[in-house]
């Protein structure tokens, strides 16, 4: 027996490792172990007021900080009967499609380029690569100037709030992110040309079912009260816990999820294999011309669809400034009741987040939060289960099946702070 | 080059790695950043990390398992200079809120139940400092751009960087911001360091208290000032603890035993 372990996956978000334990060729087991610690957060909100909620929730993870806002957003008005006005969910789109191309743009070309192209990291690819990083850059740095315009700051921004925002974003901010995102489109469209001319390994192929949030108005989006699945059904956001059956192991302070007793991927290959059909502009034809049935096996392809979805996203923003540019600023809608619940549903750039709240006279008396990551893991060591048995099968060396075991988990995107948020335990 | 570059480390333990991001997010600078130091380790941003000898550690996050203590003190063994990077580092960050107040056996529980995890031992979250020496602290949730980069420039140079001591209201004044307390609702900034440029207020929202407690001379008067305008103490405490945790009820302890001796 020996191990073939990866102690520390780099260049993901918070702290996770690969452990292989090999019997002869024979692969006897496979775990992501995460290593982040807790936190309990769930736990921590108990008693809170919604809007205190609001300030500790995002901060489970900085680069989904939006997403968990706007999701705890969604939960909690479902549960006190707030009705956003227009002017405000244009708002919140708005700011999930900076958080899209912020999150995509940072993953495909500063993350996950590297291993294909041989380098350990984005800052070692600038001398041979320079404008594709500057590239990287350029969007990273528009995505995050969307995320402050709209939520007061590029991380944690307290802007968005219950039934509204504390203040509109200026005719004249509007007016810049129109302009600059029209001039980025073909710096996304480059990462597509990238990843579209990679070779992807096949070692990790193998049936995969996909979840997303179904957008409402038969539109591509990233906030929806039903969740699509890729063997065609649907099921109610609200029906969640049917989704995700949560169970702890050992190896992880982050919990997992089945659906049908099978493991199922969340991200942007879901959406795009679920909803791929209603884009619209250039990110249609990019998607049609690049869209394969190996999407549908390989988590690798999860690299190439969100560079074709930060496309969309960026060719998306003239109209979305348009639209709130043309709306007067409204009063924020308070509460019609303190008591009740709901669940808020949304596409952080990694997958569904989903936030449920219970609500009594006015406090936090349940926080149920259900990350991407979370749902993934189960996903991510089947699949590096394949590629170890695959590849050592072939004879590879360790060092090549270290790099293919890595691949695999960066291209889920992984967030593990995330993961490791925690979640109650109790299932009834 | 004249002079070795200076041997810096970015960690990161439990909390959003947001204030990791926030160095990544610092694209205009960030080349000229790899380029003026020898960034020895950065797991976040990548996979060639040597761990050694440091001139500079930045660390963010808190402490909340066994295996992080030994290795935040092992960073410490190897490092001149340690920089506490973002709240949870500083002061616990939200994790830590409850600090001292008991309970998170039960917390715990609730969440993990009786499933055995073996990957390391829990501990309830403190801030770095409740185990190792830290030289510097940049708080923030997360740490601002502009204070971070000034702050490095210095550090990595060997010189003592200039932060801000001040509360929030200072920034806010400068943005000429209408006073939230005015309205009645209660805001942090009297009780808060600055650093991030009153950025609630200016969206008509009250300050979070998320860079922690301030260390300004007068906080005392301030908090004084919120008592006579009818803010419950322990509202207050309730309010501002999301980030501040232990730190910021040890601040409005001591304040409150001096105003005893006073009287």
């Amino acid at each position: 027996m020996r191990e073939l372990s990866i102690e520390n996956l780099a260049r993901v978000e918070g702290h996770g490792g690969i452990s292989v334990t090999l019997d002869g060729k024979k692969v006897k087991s496979v775990t992501l172990d995460i290593h982040e610690g807790p936190r309990l957060i769930e736990q921590l909100v108990k008693g809170m007021t919604p809007a205190d909620d609001l300030n500790v929730i995002p901060r489970i993870c900085a680069i989904c900080t939006l997403s968990h806002r706007y999701a705890a957003i969604r939960g909690l008005e479902k549960a006190l009967g707030i009705k956003p006005p227009e002017k405000t969910q244009l708002t919140r789109d708005l700011m999930m499609l900076g958080e899209n191309v912020e999150s995509n743009s940072l993953h495909t070309y500063l993350l996950a380029l590297p291993d294909f192209l041989g380098y350990p990291s984005a800052i070692a690819m600038l001398n041979d690569h320079g404008d594709d990083v500057k590239r990287a850059l350029r969007l990273k740095k528009f995505g995050n100037h969307v995320m402050a315009v709209t939520s007061g700051r590029i991380v944690h921004g307290e802007n968005p709030i219950l039934g509204g925002f504390g203040k509109y974003p200026s005719r004249k901010a509007l007016e810049e992110i129109k302009m600059k995102s029209h001039e980025l489109v073909p710096d996304a469209a480059r990462a597509v040309e990238i990843f579209a001319s990679l070779d992807y390994p096949k070692y990790s192929e193998a049936e995969m079912t996909f979840m997303s949030v179904n957008a409402p108005g038969k539109k591509y989006g990233f906030a929806g009260d039903s969740i699509l699945i890729s063997n065609g059904k649907e099921v109610d956001a609200e029906d969640y816990k049917k989704l995700t059956n949560e169970r702890v192991v050992s190896h992880s302070f982050a919990k997992r999820s089945l659906y049908q007793d099978k493991t199922f991927t969340v991200g942007a290959a879901a959406r795009l294999i679920n909803m791929g059909k209603r884009l619209d502009g250039q990110a249609a034809d990019l998607f049609k011309e690049h869209y394969s049935d190996a999407w549908r096996k390989n988590p690798l392809y999860n690299n190439l669809a969100q560079a074709i979805e930060m496309t969309w996203s960026l060719e998306q923003m003239p109209d979305a400034c348009d639209r709130i540019t043309a709306l007067e600023d409204p009063p924020i809608e308070q509460p019609t009741r303190t008591t009740g619940s709901g669940t808020g549903a949304v596409e952080a750039p990694r997958g569904v987040l989903y936030h449920h709240y219970e609500v009594k006279n006015g406090l936090i008396d349940v926080a149920d939060i259900i990350t991407p990551t979370a749902q993934n893991l189960d996903d991510i060591e089947k699949h590096l289960k394949l590629t170890a048995e695959r590849m050592l099968a072939e004879d590879k060396q360790d060092e090549e099946v270290r790099l293919g075991l890595e691949m695999v988990a960066r291209s889920y995107d992984p967030c593990i702070s995330c993961a490791t948020h925690l979640v109650t335990l109790k299932r009834v | 080059m004249t002079r070795q570059s200076p041997k810096v480390g970015v960690y990161g333990f439990t909390g959003c790695a947001g204030d990791q991001l926030m160095i990544l997010n610092c694209e205009d600078q960030l080349v000229d950043l790899f380029g003026a130091t020898e960034i020895r380790s950065f797991l976040m941003a990548k996979s060639d990390n040597h761990e050694g000898e440091l001139d500079v550690a930045f660390i963010e996050g808190s402490i909340s398992t066994e295996h992080q203590l030994n290795k935040v003190k092992e960073i410490r063994e190897r490092s001149k200079v340690v920089v506490a990077i973002g709240t949870c580092a500083c002061h616990g960050g939200p994790q830590a809120m409850k600090l001292g107040e008991g309970g998170f056996e039960e917390r715990y529980k609730k969440v993990y139940g009786n499933a055995k995890i073996t990957v390391s031992k829990a501990i309830e979250a403190q801030p770095i400092d409740a185990y190792i020496k830290v030289d510097l602290y940049i708080p923030g949730c997360p740490i601002d751009k502009q204070e971070f980069l000034s702050a490095v420039s210095k550090v990595v140079a060997g010189r003592h960087p200039y932060l801000i001591k001040s509360p929030v209201c200072l920034e806010c004044k400068w943005k000429e911001n209408r006073c939230i307390l005015y309205d009645g609702k209660f805001c942090g900034g009297p009780l808060t360091k600055a650093g991030c440029g009153a950025v609630c207020p200016s969206h008509n929202l009250p300050c979070v208290g998320c860079w922690g407690p301030t260390d300004d001379i007068n906080v005392s008067s301030e908090y004084q000032l919120l008592k006579e305008k009818g803010y419950d103490p322990d509202e207050v405490l309730r309010k501002i603890r999301k980030f501040g945790g232990a730190n910021v009820a040890k601040l409005l302890k001591d304040i409150e035993k001096k105003e005893e001796a006073k009287a």
